[in-house]
């Protein structure tokens, strides 16, 4: 790669947005890595959707820079920016073709019609709906509907694919094909996307960076393997998937283990990436899955270090997995058992022992 | 295409009869809002159909005794018909014997003079006395007339002049302010909806004023400032006036523009930014957008919307009949034909010229335009936040919208200062005086309770018809539904003839009442509360109903307890619509007022055209002012009473 193309393809410098009283995106900047698939993940109203809007242009910002590709884009019309965009309802034009719609921005151009004609064949077949091109919208299927919205954005060749909840509205098998579609889409066009969601399996699974917001901020960027497993707060933990705090105060720093103190016990961990000292109050965030659950009266099971009792209060069979509410103490805990075929199901009322392993991502109290 | 009826059709009727027999309560319902609907709107639309295909023709019939006498030579009768041969205007002649008397019956052209048929009959019988006296012992003469079926009224129609001018002027007339209107409405719901925040409000205001005004209160504001004394005649000594085509069509233009407005509006906003948000971010500039989006997407609504108002300019009456001048139109023709000749054939010929567009309209909107109104698939709204219009067309639909807005405005401060001063340009002095009219004031009360009148019978009608045609099973649903329709379909001028035919013979006779001038009026605007009625219905979940079912309530207590409560807002939609309508009737009450019954919105009418024109604006600024407060105190009434409208 070339130096200038390890540049980032968007930038966006101190974006702040305002409803009336509302501060929808207050002093956002990021730069978007060229190539890469985005996700603005965020609960409904966090300001992603605004964000996004202002990359196309939609909104305009009430102060800060956006550049794309090194070109100051902030006061841009839409119809001028090299961006496209997937809206949610997919807006296909009711009154053309599926030809037509993918061929209006070429069109619009002012291309010949044999070019026009060529790309479209090309994007049908890219998004395979090869014989779909005469048909309306509205004699299309969700799933289709969708793909001729993505041939129509790619039709402009944009430098940035934006994706406005493009999957909210299929049902939940065609929104995995979907996802796979737009993955493999993504590898095999080399484009960057910014892709906008707030179901945070769909995030997830697609992307090669995440955005987590929320009022209008963004809290945490990274890899979806970053900010599940070290989220950097309470919200970004609680938002991405299911989550246990453990809250206690550190009494002992080893060399490479320190102790926390929690109401159930202490637990022998490694140390946090910070600085720390005794007295220090810290926050064990574990998920379901990283505790391991076992019969009380177990004689083989492990003991000691890092084990608590306690007795299960729920158990829900989802299928893949068995999701224990378990009573530890005063505090009740999530676990999830992946493979309860093995070990079979605690019945609710159980005595059980729980395992924490020692690596534990901790957070400041 | 269905088949020929199948046998399955007719069973299903035959089971909705069933069902409907072993219901006492919604049979009685059905059959007795079914029978008001054939007596007060299929009954005299019927009826002005039957009178296009007759003539009537004056008759004479003669009686002559025979003498009884043996030496006498040949039967009266035979005599008789011999001696008035040579009368003129006779087309036929009859005889026919009853015992000792012949009768004949002598049947003249139709436009021929009776009275004079009958002088020409009786000089001849003086004439010839020698011949017929040994025969006759008494002879008596009676007028008739006698009506038979027949294609003469259409013929005439067709071959006079002064008659089909009536048709092709309608025409003219409807097609030049549609062609006006849609695009004026246009710019102002375009504006409205995309247009500069500060402005959406006071277009939305000036676009709809013109519904609480008498409809042809342009006219007299154009009379007033073009008229034979206007102030712009006077003032720039133009040669020309307003009267005739160029104040009709402004007049109309003005009239319509609300309705188109409201439609359009209703359009653009059902399409939403999505789809012109797409088109922009697929590089196309505004314009473009608009030729190719926005236009094309409205395209149906725009068309529904030009249908409507293209069938409103040929029924309206109030602004050919006061600033037509001497061009002749179908809807104040029919009326003049009734009024100066007694030409009711005529007249119902008119009257079907005047249906007939409106039904070949009906059809197309029916059957062709059904089905293809574009909505924005699927999804929740987008951001309100709406992309700023380019100059390239905000500028021309600003300066568009302007003229028309200043017209509108300027309109309605010639009319409110026109009823305060003496004469308006030519003597401003302010002064009450053209509020001191008794008789304005009698007719603007006998408005009050007609519109009231209405607007209660209207609704209640139409919602219980609205709840049958819904959630009951009856056979012949749609047709009943149909002919619910057609009072509203037919414009005014046809409603009226058609009450004056049917209700001036028995078995109802109804005509000269102020009960006729309320029911025809209540079962013109049914449609109305029908239709709320019937989308409203569409909202409410029938579980509703069969939850109350299922706890026990009848029938008659699930309608009352459970789907009134419900409708209300149907209801009071009704209301508030007939009793706004009702004040400002004009077209069908013409034909049905009688001295004592006169309403105010055909007094101010009177008024101007005797030239009265600051009382006329006086009686029209009050007119107005009574509907706002109406309107008002039902909003009120709304507020506190937490119904919901609309």
């Amino acid at each position: 790669m070339t130096g200038v193309n390890d540049s980032p393809i968007l930038e966006m410098q101190g974006i702040v947005k305002c409803y009336g009283q509302l501060r929808a995106v207050d002093n956002i900047s990021l730069a978007l890595t060229r190539g890469k698939l985005v996700t603005f993940l965020g609960p409904s109203g966090c300001g992603k959707t605004t964000l996004l809007r202002v990359i196309s242009g939609f909104t305009v910002p009430d102060s800060g820079r956006v550049i794309l590709d090194g070109r100051d884009i902030t006061h841009i019309t839409p119809s001028a920016r090299d961006t496209a965009m997937v809206f949610q309802n997919y807006a296909l034009f009711p009154h053309m073709t599926v030809a037509g719609n993918i061929g209006f921005g070429l069109k619009i151009l002012k291309k010949p019609k044999q070019e026009i004609t060529r790309e479209v064949e090309r994007l049908l077949a890219l998004v395979q709906m090869e014989d779909l091109g005469v048909r309306k919208p509205h004699e299309l299927s969700g799933g289709q509907q969708q793909r001729v919205a993505l041939a129509r954005a790619l039709s402009l060749h944009p430098k940035i694919l934006l994706l406005d909840e493009p999957l909210s509205n299929l049902d939940a098998n065609l929104r995995l094909l979907m996802r796979g579609e737009i993955r493999k889409l993504h590898r095999r066009l080399g484009l960057t996307i910014v892709f906008v969601t707030h179901d945070q399996e769909e995030a997830m699974s697609l992307s090669d960076e995440l955005v987590v917001m929320d009022q209008g901020v963004v809290k945490q960027i990274g890899s979806p393997a970053e900010i599940y497993e070290t989220p950097i707060d309470d919200f970004v933990a609680r938002f991405i998937g299911h989550i246990n705090f453990l809250p206690g105060t550190v009494t002992a720093i080893g060399d490479d283990k320190i102790i926390l103190a929690t109401d159930h016990g202490d637990l022998k961990v490694e140390p946090p990436p910070f600085a720390i000292s005794p007295g220090d109050r810290l926050k064990a965030v574990v998920r379901p899955e990283s505790i391991d659950i076992q019969a009380a009266d177990e004689r083989y099971g492990r003991k000691g270090e890092n084990c608590f009792p306690g007795r299960v209060e729920v158990a829900m069979y989802i299928g893949a997995i068995i999701r224990y509410t378990v009573m530890c103490g005063r505090q009740t805990l999530y676990v999830d058992d992946a493979d309860p075929q093995y070990g079979g199901i605690f019945r609710e009322g159980k005595e059980v022992m729980l395992y924490f392993k020692d690596r534990i991502h901790m957070l400041k109290i | 295409m269905m088949p020929f009826p199948d046998r399955n059709m007719f069973r299903g009727q035959i089971d909705d009869f069933r069902h409907i027999l072993g219901n006492p309560g919604l049979f009685f319902a059905t059959a007795f809002i079914t029978l008001l609907i054939l007596v007060f709107i299929v009954f005299p639309i019927g009826s002005v159909l039957i009178k296009s295909f007759t003539v009537a023709s004056p008759t004479v019939a003669v009686s002559v005794e025979n003498v009884v006498s043996p030496e006498k030579k040949g039967e009266a009768g035979e005599v008789l018909l011999s001696i008035i041969r040579n009368v003129k205007g006779i087309e036929e002649t009859s005889l026919r014997k009853e015992g000792k008397t012949d009768i004949l019956l002598v049947r003249f052209r139709k436009d021929w003079d009776d009275l004079k048929g009958l002088n020409d009959i009786k000089r001849a019988v003086i004439r010839e006395k020698a011949l017929l006296d040994p025969l006759v012992a008494d002879i008596g003469y009676r007028l008739g007339r006698e009506s038979a079926v027949s294609l003469a009224t259409y013929l005439d129609f067709f071959s006079t002049g002064r008659y089909y001018r009536a048709l092709r002027n309608s025409i003219v007339l409807a097609t030049a302010t549609t062609l006006l209107v849609i695009p004026l409405a246009f710019c102002f719901a375009f504006l409205a909806l995309k247009g500069p925040g500060a402005l959406k409000g006071p277009l939305k205001i000036i676009g709809l004023i013109p519904l609480v005004a008498p409809p042809f209160i342009f006219s007299l504001a154009l009379i007033i400032i073009g008229g034979r004394q206007g102030i712009l005649t006077k003032l720039l000594h133009l040669p020309f006036t307003i009267y005739g085509w160029q104040g009709v069509i402004l007049a109309q233009v003005i009239t319509f523009l609300p309705l188109g407005f409201l439609m359009i509006e209703n359009v653009l906003r059902s399409l939403g930014s999505n789809l012109e948000d797409a088109a922009c971010d697929m590089r196309a500039s505004d314009i473009q957008i608009l030729n190719k989006i926005t236009i094309p997407l409205a395209a149906p609504g725009i068309l529904k919307a030009a249908l409507l108002v293209f069938i409103l300019s040929i029924a309206d009456f109030g602004n050919p009949m006061l600033i037509g001048g001497d061009v002749s139109f179908l809807s104040t023709g029919a009326y003049l034909l009734w009024v100066s000749e007694n030409n009711l054939e005529m007249s119902a010929v008119f009257c079907v010229f005047l249906v007939l567009p409106s039904l070949i309209i009906f059809i197309i909107n029916e059957y062709i335009l059904k089905g293809k109104a574009y909505t924005t698939i699927g999804g929740k709204p987008q951001h309100s936040e709406t992309r700023p219009v380019a100059g390239k067309i905000l500028y021309p639909m600003l300066g568009v919208a302007a003229v028309a807005s200043t017209m509108i405005v300027f309109c309605f401060g010639i009319i409110f200062f026109g009823a305060f001063t003496k004469i308006l340009m030519v003597d401003n002095t302010l002064t009450l005086e053209h509020f001191q009219s008794p008789n304005g004031f009698r007719t603007l009360i006998t408005s009050l309770k007609f519109s009231l009148g209405a607007a209660v019978i209207a609704p209640l009608i139409g919602i219980i018809l609205s709840y049958i045609l819904v959630r009951k099973r009856i056979p012949w649903k749609k047709v009943l539904e149909s002919l619910a329709l057609l009072g509203f379909a037919v414009p005014g001028t046809v409603m009226g003839i058609g009450y004056i035919l049917a209700f001036n013979t028995p078995p109802l006779v109804l005509t000269g009442t102020f009960a006729i001038l309320v029911i025809n009026e209540a079962f013109r605007n049914l449609s109305v509360s029908l239709e709320a009625g019937v989308s409203k219905l569409h909202q409410i979940d029938p579980a509703i109903e069969e939850a109350a079912a299922d706890m026990g309530a009848g029938a008659v207590q699930t309608f009352a307890r459970i789907v009134l409560p419900l409708i209300s807002s149907a209801f009071i939609a009704g209301f508030i619509y007939t009793f706004m309508v009702g004040m400002i009737a004009v077209s069908a009450v013409i034909f049905l007022i009688t001295p004592g019954n006169d309403l105010a919105a055909l007094y101010i009418l009177n008024v101007a055209e005797q030239g009265y024109l600051g009382m006329a604006c006086a009686i029209s600024s009050m007119l107005i002012a009574v509907v706002l407060v109406c309107l008002g105190g039902l909003k009120l009434l709304v507020k506190y009473t937490n119904t919901e409208i609309f």
